[in-house]
């Protein structure tokens, strides 16, 4: 029962971090399996490192923002580090829109994720562009940066109660 | 000023080298880290490929595995679904044998004709050629990304499995290796943006580039003469221009959607493709 107990202890303690882990290694993109839905894909990745720096760093370590990009980057076939550099660009940004913000507010949050959000697309779009021989298209690409950024309060209002649910029992 | 310049460097300078409590290593180490991986990556250093090749076979079926549960869901959506409409399929199946019996004459027909259609365009059959490598492989995963279509499958460079190899489903080509590892390899699909086939069109003999758009009802053909006309219901053949694919491997055919716009579709889905084909020309 000990064993059992200490399971759910490091599961819980570590869920985000597995959820992460479990999108890289399915290059989730949100609604892809729904084929009406496929337009409203998004980029969890992005919203789960954008939130988990800005709220709760301690959470969410940079080395498996790192290792999850360069699983994401294998399974998806494109070249290694992409996304790694384009999720540590966005821990980057984030960590300065953390220090720079004095009162934290949920709408303030969401607005600087455009900025963020825009500099790690850049990131992404520039080494795809001149480090492979592959095409994409760039609306798609904008149309995921749209949604990742039309989707961030739900997820924010999901992260936020599961945090606060997480720390209480913790406490 | 010069304080809120202070200020600002002082804020990227505790972004990029201040460590949390559980962290290891710096934001700055990490981003300098990717950005060396990526250039490694792209000047295709011997040690980082062979690197990469262990690392994609164990993502690869590390990521198999963790598709499972989703599989086992989907598998049992699709269960409950035909469960409920067997009864609607029983019948449209018995009406389908009432038209078979009736169509078997007719389908005779059709067979001789296309035997004596492919004599004409003097084009080899694929998978009946005794001197084509045949490999049989499982999908592993299939990757409906909005900016790549390709397929990871469970054999590798071990099972003979190179670069180039063509991909078939149910006789139907669907892909090439682009990617071979030990144990497993990547299929781009033919439906992939960064798919370009050079194919020859029936009965006209009109060479031409057959590239993909994302879409497998939506191909595109590349290089066609300026005045040709494409027609509905035509078949399009690998013509075996590039070297390394057969001539004569089906690919697409041309149709008229309900618009009454003449579009290109795939003649096999490659996302439904569960056992595939592989094969290399042998010269």
């Amino acid at each position: 029962m000990k064993i059992f107990a200490t399971i759910k202890k490091i599961l819980f303690n570590n869920l985000i971090i597995i959820v992460f882990y479990y999108l890289s290694f399915n290059s989730f993109e949100g609604l892809k399996e729904l084929p009406n839905l496929i337009i409203f894909s998004f980029n969890l990745h992005m919203i789960i490192v954008y939130f988990y720096i800005l709220k709760f760093p301690d959470y969410l370590g940079l080395e498996h923002i790192f290792l999850a990009g360069i699983i994401n980057d294998v399974v998806i076939g494109i070249p290694l580090g992409t996304s790694s550099l384009s999720y540590l660009i966005l821990s980057f940004f984030t960590s300065y829109i953390r220090n720079a913000t004095l009162r934290s507010k949920m709408t303030s949050e969401w607005i600087t994720f455009i900025p963020a959000l825009f500099f790690a697309n850049l990131v992404y779009f520039v080494i795809i562009n001149n480090f492979s021989n592959l095409s994409f298209y760039y609306v798609e690409l904008l149309r995921s940066s749209f949604f990742t950024f039309l989707f961030f309060p739900i997820f924010y209002v999901i992260f936020n109660t599961y945090q606060r649910f997480f720390l209480k029992n913790k406490e | 000023m010069a304080e809120s310049r202070d200020d600002f460097v002082i804020a990227i300078r505790y972004a990029l080298l201040k460590k949390g409590a559980k962290q290891k290593f710096s934001l700055f180490f990490l981003i300098s880290f990717s950005i060396l991986i990526v250039i490694l990556d792209k000047l295709s250093v011997p040690f980082i490929q062979s690197t990469r090749a262990v690392l994609n076979d164990f993502v690869y079926e590390v990521a198999y595995v963790v598709s499972m549960p989703e599989k086992f869901t989907s598998y049992l959506g699709t269960k409950g679904i035909k469960h409920l409409n067997i009864i609607k399929e029983n019948n449209n199946l018995k009406e389908e044998i009432e038209k078979l019996k009736i169509g078997r004459y007719d389908n005779l027909f059709l067979k001789t004709e296309n035997e004596s259609l492919k004599q004409v365009l003097k084009l080899e059959s694929i998978l009946t050629s005794g001197a084509d490598k045949i490999v049989v492989a499982k999908v592993l995963l299939d990757q409906e990304s909005p900016y790549l279509k390709s397929l990871l499958i469970n054999k590798g460079r071990k099972s003979g499995v190179i670069k180039g190899m063509a991909v078939f489903s149910k006789s139907y080509l669907i892909g090439t290796i682009v990617e071979a590892n030990f144990l497993t390899a990547r299929v781009l699909l033919t439906t992939d943006l960064n798919s370009r086939i050079p194919v020859i069109l029936q009965d006209s003999g009109v060479n031409a580039i057959l590239a993909g758009t994302g879409k497998k009802t939506n191909y595109t053909l590349e290089y066609l003469p300026d005045e040709f006309i494409l027609e509905p219901n035509k078949i399009i053949f690998t013509s075996g221009r590039d070297g390394f694919l057969t001539a004569g491997l089906p690919v697409a055919e041309t149709y008229l959607n309900k618009n009454n716009e003449l579009k290109i579709k795939a003649l096999a889905d490659p996302q439904q493709a569960s056992i595939v084909h592989l094969t290399k020309r042998t010269k």
